[in-house]
Order: C-alpha cells, then sequence, then structure tokens
C-alpha cells in the first residue's frame, strides 16, 4: 500500500518529486444540486482514445472524444509516460475509465444521469497547453447539461 | 490532473476527482479531491472488482456537494499489494538465445495474445495501427541504425509490450501482474532490444528521439537495468 512519496520505491518516488506542478492563488468552488439531480461527465488524463484516433505525443494539451457507447474493445492508451501500471487497464478498462459503474449509480439513482460524450487529456501536459482546450470543453460541457465533471488521473 | 479542476471550476463545471499523489494535490490544490493509496495505473483500485470502483466512484462524487475548497478527503479503503511469487518461471521459455529473434518471440506470443483476447473479449493493442510483426520490424531496423520518427517507434513499442503482457495474462499459470512485467523486462527479447536502443535514442541529434530514449521508453523503475 502506498501512503506518500516517502512510502514508495526510492526511484519512483524520486520521478514524482521532480515533476512540476503549477499553483494557483485560489480555487474556486461552485455549489450545485444534489448528485441524485446532477449529469455528470468523465474526464480522464490517461491517455485514452478510441482506437484509430489520433495517438497523444509529448506535450499534447487537448483532448479526446469518448462517446458513452463506445465498446470497450475499442478504448486504447496513448500516454507518454511509462511510470504507471497498464496491467490494470489491460484487465478491466473501467480500473481507469470508470463508465460502467458510473453507469450503475445512474442506474440506482445515486446520480441524476451521465453526460453523452465523455473525454480524455493525457495528463503530462504542460497545464499552459491544456488550459484552452479545457476551456473549449467547459462549452461543450454546458451544451450537454453537465454540471459535474469526475476527473480521473493514472 | 488538478490544473483541470482548476479550469472547468473556473468556467463553471464543478468538479471532483481523484488524488493519486497527495504531495502532489497539495500543491495544485484543485477544488475537490478524494486521496486514494492504490499503485499509479490503477485509480479505482481493483480491476474487475464493480462494488469496490464503485466505491471509490460514489466517494468521489460525494464531494461535490461540499464547497469549502481546496479539499483533499481520504478514502478509507486500501489494496494490498499483489503478491510477489517469486517462483514464478514463464511456463514457455522465450528467454533469447543466439539463434532466436525479436520476429520469432513475437510470433510465439501469438496464440497466448489470442488467448487472451479470447477470454477478455478486449484488447488494449492498437495505437500504432501497424500489426505486431510490422511493429517488430520496425524495433528491428531501429536497432540496426535506421531510426523511425519517435512518435512511431514509441506507439510501436507501446502496442508490443501490450501484446506482451497480455499474451502473458493467458499463460497457464499466469502468475500475477508484478511477475509478468518482471517477466517482460528480465526474459524477453522485446525488453533487450529496448533497453539497447535507449543509448542510441538519447545520442540521437533529433530531440523528440532524445525525449523517447531519456524519458518515456524505459520506466524509472526499470532504468537500473541499462548499462
Amino acid at each position: 500500500m502506498v501512503k506518500r512519496l516517502s512510502d514508495m520505491p526510492e526511484v519512483e518516488a524520486a520521478h514524482l518529486r521532480r515533476i512540476e506542478c503549477p499553483t494557483y492563488d485560489d480555487t474556486p468552488a461552485l455549489a450545485g444540486k444534489p448528485l441524485s439531480e446532477r449529469r455528470v461527465v468523465l474526464i480522464s488524463t490517461a491517455g485514452l482514445h478510441r482506437r484509430g484516433d489520433r495517438p497523444f505525443r509529448p506535450g499534447d494539451g487537448s483532448y479526446r472524444v469518448i462517446p458513452a457507447d463506445t465498446a470497450a474493445n475499442a478504448l486504447v492508451m496513448s500516454h507518454i509516460s511509462v511510470n504507471f501500471d497498464r496491467t490494470g487497464f489491460q484487465q478491466d478498462m473501467n480500473v481507469v475509465f470508470p463508465i460502467d459503474r458510473l453507469r450503475e449509480l445512474v442506474a440506482e439513482g445515486s446520480v441524476g444521469a451521465m453526460a453523452s460524450v465523455h473525454y480524455s487529456f493525457m495528463g503530462a501536459f504542460p497545464p499552459a497547453a491544456a488550459e484552452p482546450h479545457a476551456q473549449h470543453l467547459a462549452g461543450l460541457l454546458k451544451a450537454d447539461q453537465v454540471d459535474a465533471a469526475l476527473l480521473v488521473p493514472v | 490532473m488538478g490544473a483541470l479542476g482548476h479550469f472547468l471550476e473556473r468556467q463553471g463545471i464543478p468538479t471532483t476527482g481523484i488524488s493519486l499523489v497527495r504531495e502532489h494535490t497539495e500543491i495544485v490544490r484543485p477544488p475537490r479531491a478524494l486521496w486514494v493509496t492504490f499503485e499509479l495505473g490503477r485509480p479505482l483500485g481493483i480491476p474487475d472488482d464493480p462494488p469496490f470502483q464503485r466505491r471509490v466512484v460514489k466517494a468521489a462524487l460525494d464531494l461535490l456537494e461540499r464547497t469549502d475548497s481546496p479539499l483533499i478527503a481520504d478514502f478509507p479503503e486500501h489494496v494490498q499489494e499483489p503478491a510477489d511469487f517469486s517462483g514464478w518461471a514463464c511456463p514457455i521459455n522465450l528467454a533469447p538465445s543466439v539463434v532466436d529473434s525479436l520476429t520469432g518471440e513475437i510470433d510465439r506470443l501469438a496464440t497466448w495474445y489470442d488467448r487472451a483476447v479470447a477470454r477478455q473479449g478486449r484488447t488494449t493493442v492498437g495505437v500504432s495501427g501497424l500489426d505486431m510483426p510490422s511493429a517488430g520490424a520496425l524495433v528491428t531496423k531501429a536497432l540496426e541504425g535506421v531510426l523511425p520518427s519517435a512518435q512511431r517507434l514509441k506507439e510501436a513499442i507501446d502496442d508490443l509490450r501490450a501484446y506482451y503482457l497480455e499474451a502473458a495474462s493467458a499463460f497457464p499459470d499466469a502468475g500475477s501482474a508484478v511477475t509478468r512485467k518482471k517477466w517482460f523486462w528480465e526474459e524477453t527479447k522485446l525488453a533487450a532490444a529496448m533497453l539497447a536502443l535507449q543509448p542510441k535514442l538519447a545520442a540521437s541529434d533529433d530531440q523528440q528521439h532524445k525525449i523517447l530514449g531519456n524519458l518515456t521508453l524505459i520506466p524509472a523503475t526499470e532504468r537500473h537495468r541499462l548499462g
């Protein structure tokens, strides 16, 4: 079990310590409806996309579109990093992209609805490269009546 | 990851998320984060365990009702490290030999890969658009000195690595993900080829080759294998 960087093997911890994180002066926090009335979108940063879609490249801050009805066998990963496990994703896409779990929570009524389209970025982006894409995406999400995003790293 | 929370929330979309590296999340301070202690690459914790994954998703979504941001909540459940069966050995000998070739190794794994795909009903191979013999040929040519573009080589190698590990999951005694990765790095011709390619890429004049060689070819945990 990994708790903190200090609990990890040193070589992995050293790699993670070297990653530069952006900082922000303040953090926005929007109030909203109860979860059972929200329409939720899944946004991964695992570098996922449909087979045949453009693979991610170093420095790529753009996103790929994953329609809600995308078959499990159509989803591949082209994240540039080699420093995380991929065998979990090979075994079960939901361990990275929990779309079936979200669907179940909608079915049982805990979550209001699911977006018609979901998205993936490739997490190794420089923040400045992703920001314009994220801003554009926010407009599309509003058009899809989305009022909550679940961000899933890898 | 946390940066997206800032970008989207500022544009009017409430966000919540999972955090795998608490130290990073403490710096980025996204609106809402559920910190989990799982292995990198497994943000929902356990493959093929829907109830566990559902609890993680629900715990992250439940944070949406809070506005005391930035906030980090701890997920109360943990995953035990997979057992390391150090006695596990690949049941078919794939160790490279002088008469063996990468092509032969790729060909030999095909039947196991097919078995894995049949069992899983899916594959994660297919980023490069190449079939596996062609991807192998690209790696062989690169070893011989004809370096393709870094992107093309990276996609081919990522596909091959997924092909190998998916194939190994269908071996009669498949071991754990940990032992299969150990097998990959210690016993396969492909891993040997990747380790041999690293210095060639790092020494290239092409900046993208350098990035591949120095950062995105060999995992940090395996770099000790480089000469």
